[in-house]
């Protein structure tokens, strides 16, 4: 019972006064960071780390402070999707499918409330995961290779064809635009400027933080004009705050799913939440089959999603507590942070650092209890938002996210980018063609031509690497499930409806 | 500090042309890490932050401010082009910058437009292995090599023409090997090197001293070889053989420092300068420097200029030599 | 259906464009197969027969029964509205962050219909609260522009 003393010594870490002081103000500095588009985690923690080191604070105590601020920068990030249908983040994009719909008939407390309860679900089972199994999954985490990614972005593509709903082609289309622009830019492997037209400003590819708010904020905004035109408000507001019981009920098994799900994806490096919350939505609608109502206001299509970013966020901190190897561009600004204070991360840390890591992990449950509790009296507030009037809301809108794609490079360019990319994404929109599958292909395009081209590289361009592993293997398995679902449940309908035909037609 | 009562003149002298309070110390203070906040040059300008405000020679806290973009291309046309009297702004570089400069791929500025002002630390390139790996000394790897170039798979963490690969291609060609014959791999930073060597993706790790320390420290890895020129001194670090006295001549140091604007002022210049140079030679400047796993290297003023433009016409070689550029 | 056809048509010829300009891309060095070319290329080559495709077959576009359909009025604004966006981003650098959004904030507010006074005092307290948010408390450093002498 060794796990369960340290856990318990953590959280006399966590629990002292000053670090819960710490947790909190780290979750309401994270939630205002995050609910900002084009702000995130990243910016959150990296803006508070040299603070902490200013304060003197111990390392467990910053620690805390930097978990706090990431995990409230997730949540934060949530508001602006459902609320505005803009993502805030890129792991937020699944989040809008079914939370803003949600918001547009009246729902928005329920929303919010029942996308925070999945969320702490979500990082619950993730915390647990990582209090048992922590040491065995970083050698799963590793065992991941250029090949295995491979796999995995196909079945993440894959699945994304479950988001074509009636208008296939339209959806593909939109998510081919969206793998074609993750090769503009540097080539990874073999320093060629794609796409450039020696431009400097795309060196380094396209911001998605250009993209994201110019499809969304900026195709809103001028969506926004014409409802205005006609007179229309943007959203109705809403009695009631909180999702009811049979709601969370329905749910229940897909935040255990999901969470699950999420945690091992999170523990990824480099995979992320925005991988765990697309699979776990593209699952989830797979699952519920034709008489889910995902896209048009599902609980479940919020539900699904939001658990997944919360327990892939916390997964992400096993591979950085466990190898020092950082799961993601903030874990990897957390790993900074350590060596400031002369602490390496690393397998040796749960020996050298047992009450750091396991305050750490003490913290992960108290911030997460805490964002839950602060958050569910503010909903009111926040859903305030729907109440200002258009004339109001546009230009806090407009300028947030200009700052938002400022805060990126600082240059006028990427301002004059978003434009444009937001009138194509307008002209899009008003031809009915889907705008997340193009940014998810955006997102796992990169990830799925550099890992096969480094898998082939590593075999010396032999194909046979790619289902070589056992893990690769696992995954084909998963991809050929995910084709067949669809497929399978065709042919029965079919089979049904083929004595029925002849009988419709006499 | 005879170059500090020259410039306290100077700085007073102008003081009294502007009619502006004594110090010359420019306003809104800024360093520009042409990079997104986590990376090398991110940790550059935190530097910068701390030094020069524990050092109480800048009164107001420097901002840092994110540019990334082409190892720094973004941020060396803005500041070219578009501030170049900006007397506050500082902007971080690296020898991954002067790579870049050096192949054209900063654009249509050449080494010369900028003022190069300071560089306060460097790193070094080394060659890791798995803890377990059957290469124990560099003449290990070298033989595995030249016998059959394709039975070793080499990861790094940047792309074709960048300074990881560049020190991956310099050994081969130490070691007498083509690096268009080498198996190599292109991942991004140290980070991803050590997860795909832990995991056995990659047998060797063409990575950076700094980035492998935990890992060496923790047991996952070796260091075959450290590209400097002597032995470290660090502690943890001594037992680390170099690759020159492996009889392998690949000295691949990492420098990073800051330039300004090429229309800053002189006495701006001078004021910086001089400032750096107080710091540098501080005890305090190198514990913090220490604390980022930077290894002294300090240069200021005419002395780096004149180091920026040898490092250029040696990478411009070099490049041309491995057929990068024509 | 029209419009989308000749949308369609539109996006189909910067797709070719692409198409030329990525088949030439070769690299110095390749320790790969693939290349630098296949990936785009392949990815072009699919858009580019999904666009052939729906030339042939378009998709009807479905209403969302709350998006009011577009009049020349409301297109007119939007035209406006976007020349704004652009503005404000050109602004943005050279008047720095407190002036042009102080500017944009107003205009935006009466596109939106809001009346003279209430948006002229929403432009100036968003840019200036916006400016002490950001560039103050949350370390994104904002152009000062032409206030920049100021020193605030």
């Amino acid at each position: 019972m060794d796990t369960l003393n340290f856990l318990m010594q953590g959280f006399g870490v966590a629990l002292t006064p000053t670090n819960l002081l710490i947790a909190l103000i780290g979750t309401l500095i994270g939630t205002v960071v995050g609910l900002l588009p084009g702000l995130g985690p990243i910016n959150g923690v990296a803006l508070l780390i040299p603070v902490a080191f200013a304060f003197g604070l111990p390392p467990e105590s910053a620690l805390i402070l930097l978990a706090a601020v990431y995990l409230g920068c997730e949540y934060g990030g949530r508001i602006s999707s459902i609320l505005l249908n803009i993502p805030g983040e890129a792991s937020t994009l699944m989040t809008t499918l079914d939370g803003y719909p949600m918001a547009r008939q009246g729902l928005a407390g329920v929303a919010l409330s029942l996308s925070a309860w999945s969320s702490f679900l979500g990082a619950f089972i993730a915390t647990c995961g990582m209090v048992l199994f922590a040491p065995m999954l970083a050698k799963w985490a590793i065992a991941f290779g250029p090949a295995e990614y491979f796999v995995l972005m196909v079945l993440a593509i894959v699945a994304m064809a479950g988001m074509a709903g009636d208008k296939p082609m339209k959806t593909l289309v939109a998510a081919l635009l969206g793998l074609f622009l993750s090769c503009v830019g540097i080539d990874a492997n073999s320093g060629v400027y794609r796409f450039t037209f020696d431009s400097i400003h795309v060196a380094d590819g396209i911001q998605f933080v250009v993209l994201v708010l110019g499809l969304f904020s900026v195709s809103e905004i001028l969506l926004l004009l014409e409802k205005t035109h006609h007179g229309q408000q943007a959203v109705k507001t809403t009695g009631r705050m909180l999702f009811n019981l049979n709601e969370a009920r329905r749910v229940l098994l897909i935040n255990l799913r999901c969470g699950l799900g999420g945690f091992i994806v999170g523990v990824l490096p480099g995979a992320g939440a925005t991988l765990a919350s697309a699979l776990a939505y593209m699952t989830e609608k797979r699952l519920a089959g034709p008489d889910g109502q995902f896209g048009k206001g599902d609980i479940r299509g919020l539900a699904a999603p939001e658990t997944a970013i919360g327990a892939s966020c916390c997964g992400a901190m096993v591979p950085m507590l466990t190898l020092g190897v950082p799961g993601s561009g903030t874990t990897a600004v957390m790993i900074g942070a350590l060596t400031l204070y002369n602490i390496t991360p690393g397998p040796l840390l749960f020996q050298n650092e047992p009450e750091l890591v396991w305050g750490l992990i003490a913290s992960l449950f108290v911030a997460n209890l805490m964002l839950l509790v602060l958050n569910v009296p503010m909903i009111k507030v926040f859903t305030r938002i729907l109440a200002v009037p258009n004339w109001a809301l546009v230009p806090l809108i407009a300028i947030i996210t200009s700052i938002g794609v400022y805060a990126v490079h600082a240059t006028t360019f990427d301002l004059l980018l978003m434009v444009a990319v937001g009138i194509l994404g307008y002209v899009l929109r008003k031809l009915d063609f889907p705008l997340s599958p193009l940014l998810l292909g955006f997102i796992l395009g990169g990830h799925m031509e550099q890992n096969l081209r480094r898998a082939l590289s590593i075999s010396n361009g032999d194909l046979d690497i790619l289902w070589s592993s056992g893990i690769a293997q696992g995954t084909w398995v998963l991809v050929a499930l995910m084709l067949a679902l669809p497929l399978l449940r065709l042919w029965r309908r079919r089979a049904a409806r083929r004595p029925a035909e002849p009988a419709a037609l006499a | 500090m005879r170059p500090s009562l020259r410039n306290t003149l100077l700085a007073a002298g102008s003081a009294v042309l502007l009619s502006a309070p004594l110090s010359a110390e420019p306003k809104r203070p800024e360093c520009i890490a042409p990079a997104a906040p986590g990376g090398g040059f991110d940790l550059t300008c935190k530097l910068a932050q701390s030094a020069l405000v524990e050092a109480k020679l800048l009164e107001k806290p420097m901002r840092v401010t994110y540019m990334p973009g082409g190892v720094g291309a973004v941020a060396y046309n803005t500041i070219v082009a578009q501030r170049p009297a900006d007397a506050g702004t500082l902007t971080a570089f690296s020898s991954g910058s002067l790579l870049n400069l050096a192949q054209g791929k900063f654009g249509r500025f050449d080494e010369n437009a900028v003022k190069w002002l300071a560089a306060v630390g460097t790193s070094y390139g080394a060659i890791a292995v798995r803890a377990d790996s059957p290469y124990k000394t560099l003449a290990d790897l070298a033989a595995a090599l030249k016998a059959n170039p394709e039975q070793v798979v080499i990861g790094s963490g940047g792309t074709v023409g960048s300074q990881d690969w560049m020190q991956t291609a310099l050994f081969a060609k130490a070691v007498g090997v083509d690096p268009r014959q080498l198996r190599y791999v292109a991942m991004e930073g140290g980070g991803e090197i050590a997860t795909a060597l832990l995991g056995g993706h990659i047998q060797v790790g063409s990575t950076d001293i700094s980035d492998s320390m935990t890992h060496v420290q923790s047991g996952g890895m070796r260091i075959l070889a450290v590209l400097s020129e002597q032995r470290l001194k660090e502690p943890a670090m001594a037992a680390i053989p170099t690759a020159r006295e492996q009889g392998y001549e690949v000295v691949w140091p990492v420098i990073r420092g800051y330039y300004l604007g090429p229309k800053v002022s002189d006495a701006d210049y001078a004021w910086w300068k001089d400032s750096f140079d107080r710091l540098l030679a501080s005890e305090d400047f190198a514990r913090l420097r220490d604390q980022r796993e930077l290894f002294p290297f300090a240069l200021t003023g005419p002395a780096l200029q004149a180091h920026v433009s040898k490092e250029v016409a040696r990478y411009r070689e070099l490049a041309r030599e491995f057929g990068l550029t024509q | 259906m029209l419009l989308q056809r000749l949308f369609l048509a539109a996006w189909l010829v910067p797709v070719l464009a692409m198409i030329h300009i990525g088949s030439a891309y070769q690299a110095p060095f390749a320790y790969e197969p693939v290349g630098p070319r296949a990936f785009p290329l392949l990815m072009l080559g699919l858009l580019a027969a999904g666009l052939v495709y729906l030339l042939i077959h378009p998709t009807p576009v479905e209403h969302d029964p709350d998006e009011p359909p577009p009049t020349a009025q409301s297109l007119r604004k939007v035209g406006l509205c976007i020349a704004l966006l652009l503005g404000f981003a050109l602004a943005f650098e050279p008047l720095g962050f407190i002036p042009a959004s102080s500017l944009a904030g107003l205009c935006f507010a009466r596109l939106y219909g809001g009346r003279w006074l209430p948006s002229l005092g929403l432009g100036v307290a968003l840019a200036v609260g916006l400016y002490l948010l950001f560039d103050r408390l949350l370390d994104v450093p904002l152009p000062l522009g032409i206030l920049a002498g100021l020193e605030i």
